[in-house]
Formats: structure tokens, C-alpha cells, sequence
């Protein structure tokens, strides 16, 4: 595709309407060229980058022992107070959190808590599908912090996927990497 | 016996005509729903049914369902008779227009057209001419700014543009020496009117898409500034028959451009069956108007009505003129 010619001082052009032709011409071209549709939930899914921040998880040191050491900086640096932690000493005389609740409703995904932990026990991971019809239900406590999905490794990739609606509303993706969404963006 | 017979052919014909007119319009939106979303690199309706066919049927038992709205300071008898006004004219103009010579079904010669009258031209032109009252009325019954802007535009719009399209075809009438579409369609035999009448097509086409309120002339409902024009007020089945005459006058303008120009079902080069020359002539023009829609912007009011009577009327007179003289 290239630049529509300068007609400034033709007539021909001006009677014949070439730039109406010019407009016909490039819609026509778009209108075979792919798609960009990505086709959520139905068919595919984005696939968020490893910098992607979305959910938080708690993350478990190497005996498999939370992270955490309940030092409640992530409550304080939070700019919309979303994080409650109250701490307790376990048997080995660690101080842990008893209570480590975040309330997703209000969180704006900021990653300050990640970014303050001297511990590197919290983090935004991966998961973005967890909407709710009761804003209860996103206050989400130690124990289900500690099962959500990590960072991503790969990403940035659309892949294919299926809409499960069974037991709950899944988007099942049944491959590691996806097409570049890009790929389909015309460049005139 | 045989006027039964062809009273039951007569009503047969029409039935079968409304069938098809009001039917039309369904894989019509869906077709123009997938081509604006290809144009702009979206799907278009694929939920419902295979690639969203079914989308139109939602749409409809949408509409049928939705709550009649009438405004409370509305004028009710003008409002419900408005859409009704807007959705006969183009109907009835289909009564005139011939479809083909004739096909032949269990050994008897059935016409594809219901009437062969020696003056179609003229009636076609009068009759879409009443269209313009259920646009007027509707626009004035629903008592809002928007509307009656709307259906002032609307009506300086149609009445400014039936001129030159009206001018335009005194060429092919003259060329075929016939009103009747049926002869100007057999005149079209060997060349088609578009060689001979290049400007007087080119009039045509531009004053039937203002008369189809299709864009680049869609001023009537101009979403952007007048909410929806005269239709604002409507809603559920009585705005689906504004959609509904609106697509049969697209469908319309398309048929007569390819009886008057591109020579109804005569073919060229590749023998196809002459209905469906027809349908693909006709089909290609739909598809212009879709296109044409998703390509251009909206014209503005003032330089609507410069074209209507600078540009096109002067045209389709000097067209007259020089087809007059070659024929002398």
C-alpha cells in the first residue's frame, strides 16, 4: 500500500472522483484482510506477559514454609488500604501471619506490596479471571493466596482456548504459547 | 376458470413478493453487519448460529419483544400510521418491476413479473414519492427536536433528489422509446444503457443513495448529531419497519439501477440462467451501497443540497440534452 498520489491541480482526477476511488480501494483491501478479533472466551485467550500484574500469590521458601514474615509492610505501603495481616509465632518461633487477607475488590494492582516486601513473599502473578457476583467473595485469605498461579513464564501470545462453564467459568487453553496478536495488525 | 386462475396467480405472485421483501431485510443486516466488521478488521456478529446467521432472527424476536414505546406529548394516531406509510410505498413499487421474461412450471409460461404496465417508470416514481410522508409524519408525530430535524432534512433531501433521478432516466426512456421496464430491459438486449448513458447512471446512482438515506447522504438519522433523525421516538416492531422500508428501498434503487443500466437479466459473455444475472447484478449493487457506507463520511447539509441541485440537475438536464440531440 502506498500514499495516495498528490492530484492538487489535476482535473481529471477531481472529475472522475480518483479520491473516492482511493477511499473504495482501501476499504476493499481491508475488507480481505485478517481479522483482529481475538475471540474471547470462545475460542482463544491472551496469554498476560511475566511483568503482567494481576492476581497476588504468596510464595513458599524452599521446606515448602510460607514466606511471609507478617512484617505487615505490604498493609502499610498499600494506597487503598486492601491488605489485612496479623501476625503469630509458630512452633519454630517465626513469626508468621495468622491472617493474610486481600480485598480484591479494592486493589488497583499497583505492585507496591510486591515491590516492599523485604521478604519477596507476595506477588501480582498471572491470573486476570476472577470476577464475582458478590464482592465477599474477592477477599481472598492466606491459604487460597497461597494456590493462585505465579508469574507467567511466557506470554504475550494468543492461544487456543475452550469456555468451560461446568463447575465454574473456566477459559481452558490447551497450548504453552500462542500466535503473536500483533501479527495481524495492517501497516500501511 | 381462467380468471381464477389468474387472479390465484396474480395473488400467488404477490404473496410470494411480500414473502421475499419482508424477509430480505434479516440476511441483508447480517451481511452488512460481517462486511462493516471486515472493513474494520473486526468479525462481526459470530455468536449466534454458525458466523452469527442466526443474528438477525435474535435481532428480530429483540424487537418484537421490546416495549412499544409511544411519547406522552406524541401525536398516537400519526405515530402508528407513520411506519406503516414509510413500509407500503416500497412494496407496492415492487408490483411493477419485472424480475425476467418468464419461466416455465409444469408446462405452463408464468411471467416473473406481476403487472407489465407501459408507464412502470412513472409509477415507480410516483409511488416511492409517498415514502416521504411516513418519514414527514413520523418525524412530526413524535414531538421531539431530533425527529422533526431529522425529518425536515429528510424531506428537503428526497424531494431536491427525485428531480435529477427522475431527469436521469428520461435518457434510457428515450433510448428504449418505452416506459415500461420490460422494454427498456429487451432494448438493453445487445448493449447495455450504461455505455450510452454513463452520466445519466452516474446521476441516477448518486440521487438514489440519498433518496435510500444511505450514506454519504444519510442526513435523515445522522446518529452523530440528530440521536437517530426521525426515528429517535421509535422503538420495537414500528422501528423495525423504518429498517425494514429502508432496506426495500435499497433494494429497490439497486433493482432499478440494474434494469435501467445494467441491462436487468441479459447477460454478458458467461450464459447464466437470467434470474440470476438479475440476483447477481442486484447483489452487487447492495454490496456498493455497503460498501459505500463503511468508506465514506456523512456529507454535510449544506453541501448535500449543493450537489442536489449545482451538480446533479444541471447534469441530468445536459444529459437529456445531448441524448436528444444524438438522437436526431
Amino acid at each position: 500500500m502506498s500514499h495516495a498520489p498528490d492530484r492538487s491541480g489535476t482535473w481529471i482526477g477531481w472529475a472522475f472522483f480518483a479520491d473516492l476511488a482511493d477511499g473504495l480501494a482501501l476499504t476493499f483491501g481491508y475488507m480481505f484482510s485478517r481479522s483482529v478479533t481475538m475471540q474471547y472466551p470462545d475460542k482463544e485467550k491472551w496469554l498476560p506477559y511475566s511483568r503482567y500484574r494481576g492476581h497476588h500469590f504468596l510464595k513458599r521458601d524452599e521446606e515448602g514454609e510460607i514466606k511471609c514474615v507478617a512484617c505487615e509492610l505490604c498493609a502499610r505501603i498499600c494506597p487503598c488500604y486492601c491488605i489485612e495481616v496479623i501476625p503469630y509465632e509458630d512452633e519454630k518461633g517465626n513469626r508468621r501471619p495468622a491472617k493474610f487477607e486481600i480485598d480484591m475488590a479494592r486493589c488497583l494492582f499497583c505492585g507496591l506490596c510486591e515491590d516492599a516486601c523485604p521478604a519477596d513473599a507476595i506477588a501480582l502473578g498471572q491470573q486476570y479471571e476472577f470476577s464475582s457476583f458478590s464482592s465477599r467473595d474477592l477477599v481472598v485469605g492466606r491459604d487460597d493466596l497461597l494456590d493462585k498461579p505465579g508469574k507467567a513464564t511466557t506470554g504475550g501470545g494468543v492461544v487456543a482456548a475452550r469456555l468451560n462453564t461446568e463447575q465454574d467459568v473456566l477459559v481452558e487453553t490447551s497450548e504453552p504459547q500462542g500466535y503473536d496478536w500483533w501479527r495481524n495488525i495492517r501497516r500501511t | 376458470m381462467e380468471l381464477v386462475v389468474a387472479l390465484g396467480l396474480i395473488a400467488f405472485k404477490v404473496a410470494l413478493l411480500i414473502a421475499i421483501l419482508l424477509l430480505l431485510p434479516l440476511p441483508l443486516t447480517w451481511v452488512e453487519r460481517k462486511i462493516a466488521g471486515h472493513i474494520q478488521q473486526r468479525m462481526g456478529p459470530m455468536r449466534v448460529g454458525w458466523h452469527g446467521l442466526l443474528q438477525p432472527v435474535a435481532d428480530g424476536i429483540k424487537l418484537l419483544t421490546k416495549e412499544d414505546h409511544i411519547p406522552a406529548e406524541a401525536d398516537r394516531f400519526l405515530f402508528k400510521l407513520a411506519p406503516i406509510l414509510a413500509l407500503a410505498p416500497p412494496f407496492v413499487v415492487f408490483v411493477a418491476i419485472p424480475f425476467g421474461e418468464s419461466i416455465s412450471v409444469l408446462g405452463h409460461e408464468i411471467t416473473l413479473y406481476v403487472s407489465n404496465m407501459n408507464v412502470a417508470l412513472l409509477f415507480v416514481f410516483a409511488v416511492i414519492g409517498i415514502e416521504v410522508y411516513g418519514v414527514i409524519f413520523g418525524g412530526w408525530a413524535a414531538n421531539s427536536k431530533y425527529a422533526v430535524l431529522g425529518s425536515l432534512r429528510t424531506c428537503a433531501q428526497m424531494i431536491s433528489y427525485e428531480i435529477p433521478m427522475g431527469f436521469a432516466v428520461i435518457g434510457v426512456v428515450m433510448l428504449a422509446q418505452s416506459m415500461s421496464l420490460l422494454d427498456i430491459v429487451r432494448a438493453q438486449a445487445d448493449v447495455w444503457n450504461i455505455v450510452y448513458q454513463p452520466v445519466g447512471f452516474f446521476v441516477f446512482f448518486v440521487a438514489g443513495l440519498a433518496e435510500a438515506q444511505r450514506i454519504p447522504f444519510d442526513l435523515a438519522e445522522a446518529e452523530g448529531d440528530l440521536g437517530a433523525g426521525f426515528h429517535t421516538e421509535y422503538s420495537g416492531i414500528r422501528f423495525a419497519f423504518f429498517m425494514v422500508s429502508e432496506y426495500a428501498v435499497m433494494l429497490l434503487v439497486s433493482v432499478l439501477s440494474v434494469i435501467l443500466f445494467f441491462g436487468g437479466w441479459n447477460g454478458v459473455l458467461i450464459p447464466l440462467p437470467p434470474l440470476l444475472w438479475f440476483v447477481l447484478k442486484v447483489a452487487f449493487f447492495v454490496y456498493l451501497f455497503m460498501w459505500f457506507r463503511f468508506t465514506f463520511p456523512r456529507y454535510r447539509y449544506d453541501q448535500l443540497m449543493a450537489i442536489g441541485w449545482k451538480v446533479l440537475l444541471p447534469l441530468s438536464l445536459a444529459n437529456i440534452i445531448i441524448t436528444g440531440v444524438a438522437f436526431l
